[in-house]
């Protein structure tokens, strides 16, 4: 199996989707030519040409907007914000149009669109273009929320919500563009609403989402070092939320982190630690169910301090030692 | 408002005491003021009254329990009332005898009973707390390894391993066939119990299956405990001689109607043994004494106390000052206190206090015995059976009715001679008892 970049597993996901249903296509700012800020459409203007990679104005609501009414028409759009921070701009159309139609329609209608855009700090990109809150979106009835973390994912995941009929907003992580993972060739899908296993372990489960996860797995790699045999669970799907799979995961191990890379507060880890708290693994846990998240302050511009605003991997190590203690 | 009723403190001395009865079942409805649990104290049975009305709703000490003095005994409340959980005892009103503090104080007690109740419940994980309630495990054995004093899982399941009864396959499988327990049966750590150990435990528990046991509490435990402290503190000397009753049977015969007429009870020999022991000890200070680790305390009061034997037991209710009160007196006193003995309703004062002991086993034909000292007192006089015997008297054999009196000293304090002279003393008030006169 060939090893792929993220970014080259989302392209070729958006590729194949395109070449398989001619109602496919993609909006965004600088997507066409220029192959988007990240460069995840590179190479498509080409050959797909100007009716499919449609470049917008700078203008996040009409991207958003024209996905919404394109998709209720019977097309299945791909909108691209640049950077997720921008997803605010586009919050209307898609919480007060995207999110509600199916259900105003009575089920009539449809709105098969995917709205995706990079999250994250790590860039150096400051307050405005750093923010991760995949959260807020799980929070409207109507709309489902991916993050995938490995390449693997990204491209049975993009495929898997171009082809749901609700719209989906795709979270990506910056820094994940550039990691690498095997990736196989031609169609397979990733099931929205499925958590993955990344690791089986007995000692402890983490569950994490997006650039946590490879972050999670490197602390668990080194804590075996010392004997601890961390599992690690890759959430994937803010909504639908797969606690079924966390559940049978802390019955096992008795110990819980969950390790987000939003602000804490408000954050989807307490939404899996109530899960958690609730469910049937409360009678197996031996220690609070602890959460680690980004700081609730903007993201620094100084990279030093950007690095301290959100979980590193000596953070993890040092929770899961504090859990296990 | 549920109120937890504690065991009531009914004497100056009491530490603890035993349910007997109680007279109300669970469910009942109680009237403040309304008698309702007899309790058996020191060596008296005190029937309890209710301070509050409501429903037993609880009663936590069963008959036959001990408890100790301030501990909850039941559960007083409202007929649907939510009853209280017994760990925070502490925080709800409470039925004592002793007087309520003021309520400042009382809510300061309360802060810091509810303080108390926070640290004394046991931290535990929702794990830890699931593998102790399959295994049946009380947490409170279990030592915690976790943050804050927490239990955890593996603290449990240390527990049930260290607490594993180890056999031999052939143990188990005739401890399953013959029910019998395993943990009953006391291993050395790291043991394991064999069939021999088996079979030994059944044919112990067929010997107790035979024997009843009675236990030992409430009186019981108090004669126990009283007769083997003094035993072990007092080096016990026994001085023993006969009297001639003639002249005491003489004067009974002819007193019995008069203080029959009056005070309606019939004079007994004890009641004259009463008088005479009281006119004697007043001559023999050192009879009517204590020894202490200082000092011998030579008592003010002579206060005789009469062995009564009960049912179960035996208690020794005391006459005051028998040296200056009258035979009819001391007669009429001395009835009323062995009918309040004999059902159990002797008060604490009238079984305290005594200075000297009177035993008599006369009525069971028993000739002459020793007597063991009712501590803190210093003698003790073990009265026999009046026996008509023939005795030489001017070198010519007459019948004369006989008693045999032993004296039991505490030679800490009294000497042979001491002792002696006290019992010479006595025989010559019982042959002369013109003398109690004096």
């Amino acid at each position: 199996m060939a090893e792929k970049l993220y970014i080259e597993a989302l392209r070729e996901g958006l590729r194949e989707e395109m070449l398989r249903d001619e109602n496919v296509f993609i909006i965004g700012e600088d997507v066409g030519l220029y192959g988007g800020a990240f460069g995840v459409t590179k190479g498509l203007f080409q050959e797909f040409g100007e009716n499919r990679i449609i470049d917008t104005p700078i203008s996040e609501a009409a991207i958003a907007g024209a996905a919404v009414g394109a998709a209720l028409c019977g097309m299945r759009p791909v909108a691209e914000i640049m950077f997720f921070d921008f997803f605010t701009i586009a919050m209307d159309q898609l919480v007060n149009q995207g999110a509600k139609n199916r259900y105003m329609f009575g089920g009539k209608a449809k709105v098969p669109m995917v709205i995706r855009g990079p999250m994250g700090c790590g860039t150096g990109a400051a307050a405005q273009h750093s923010q991760s809150f995949p959260a807020v979106f799980a929070h409207f009835p109507g709309l489902k929320v991916v993050m995938p973390s490995t390449p693997y994912d990204v491209k049975g995941l993009i495929k898997s919500a171009i082809r749901d009929n609700n719209p989906v907003v795709f979270v990506e992580h910056k820094l994940l563009y550039w990691t690498k993972g095997e990736v196989p060739e031609g169609d397979y899908t990733v099931p929205i609403g499925k958590a993955d296993v990344k690791r089986d372990g007995k000692d402890i489960t983490i569950v994490a989402g997006s650039i946590m996860v490879p972050r999670a797995l490197e602390a668990a790699q080194k804590l075996e070092e010392d004997g601890i045999d961390v599992e690690v669970i890759d959430i994937r799907s803010l909504k639908p939320l797969d606690l079924h799979t966390v559940v049978s995961s802390v019955k096992k191990t008795g110990r819980v982190l969950i390790v987000e890379d939003d602000p804490i507060s408000y954050g989807w880890g307490a939404e899996v630690a109530a899960g958690i708290a609730g469910s049937e693994a409360f009678d197996y846990l031996d220690a609070p169910i602890k959460r680690l998240a980004g700081l609730d302050i903007p993201i620094p511009y100084n990279p030093n301090l950007e690095k301290h605003a959100v979980p590193q991997v000596p953070n993890i190590i040092e929770a899961v030692r504090e859990v296990l203690k | 408002m549920a109120t937890i009723v504690k065991m009531p403190k009914l004497g100056t001395t009491m530490t603890e005491g035993t349910i007997i009865k109680w007279l109300k079942s669970e469910g009942d409805p109680v009237k403040k003021g309304e008698i309702y649990v007899e309790i058996q104290t020191d060596k008296v049975n005190i029937e309890d009254e209710a301070e509050t009305s409501g429903v037993l709703r609880k009663i936590i000490a069963k008959e036959g329990e001990t408890v100790k003095v301030g501990d909850p005994i039941a559960i007083i409340a409202e007929e649907d009332e939510e009853l209280p959980d017994l760990e925070n005892v502490d925080n709800i009103s409470t039925q004592s005898q002793e007087k309520s503090p003021p309520v400042s104080q009382q809510q300061e007690d309360k802060t810091e009973a509810v303080k108390q109740t926070i640290s004394d419940k046991i931290k535990a994980s929702p794990a830890a707390k699931r593998v102790a309630r399959e295994n049946q495990i009380d947490l409170s054995n279990v030592i915690p390894s976790g943050p804050n004093g927490r239990i955890v899982e593996k603290d449990v399941l240390s527990y049930i391993q260290e607490h594993k009864v180890k056999a031999t396959p052939v143990a188990k499988k005739i401890a399953i066939e013959r029910q019998v327990d395993l943990k009953a049966i006391q291993k050395s750590p790291g043991q394991r119990i064999t069939k021999q150990d088996l079979e030994d435990q059944i044919i112990q528990d067929v010997d107790n299956a035979v024997d009843n046991t009675i236990p030992v509490i409430g009186m019981r435990k108090i004669i126990a405990d009283s007769m083997t402290y003094s035993k072990k503190v007092a080096p016990h000397i026994y001085l023993s001689l006969e009297v001639d009753m003639s002249k005491v049977i003489d004067l009974r015969e002819r007193l019995i109607p008069l203080v029959q007429a009056q005070h309606d009870v019939k004079l007994s020999y004890n009641h004259i043994l009463i008088k005479a022991a009281a006119t004697a000890l007043r001559l023999n200070p050192l009879i009517n004494s204590s020894f202490t680790e200082e000092k011998i305390i030579l008592k003010q009061h002579i206060n005789i106390g009469l062995a009564v034997a009960l049912k179960d037991g035996l208690i020794v209710p005391v006459i005051k000052d028998a040296d200056k009160k009258g035979l009819a007196f001391i007669a009429k006193e001395t009835e009323e206190l062995i009918q309040k003995a004999k059902s159990k309703k002797l008060l604490p004062d009238e079984y305290h206090g005594g200075t000297f002991t009177i035993t008599n086993l006369g009525m069971f034909d028993i000739e002459s015995f020793c007597a063991i000292i009712n501590q803190p007192e210093a003698a003790i006089l073990a009265v026999g059976k009046i026996i008509k015997k023939p005795v030489v008297i001017d070198d010519e054999i007459t019948i004369k009715p006989m008693m045999n009196l032993t004296l039991s000293c505490d030679h800490r304090v009294i000497d042979g001679a001491v002792g002696a002279k006290f019992l010479q003393n006595l025989k010559q008030i019982l042959e002369e008892p013109i003398n109690m006169l004096l």
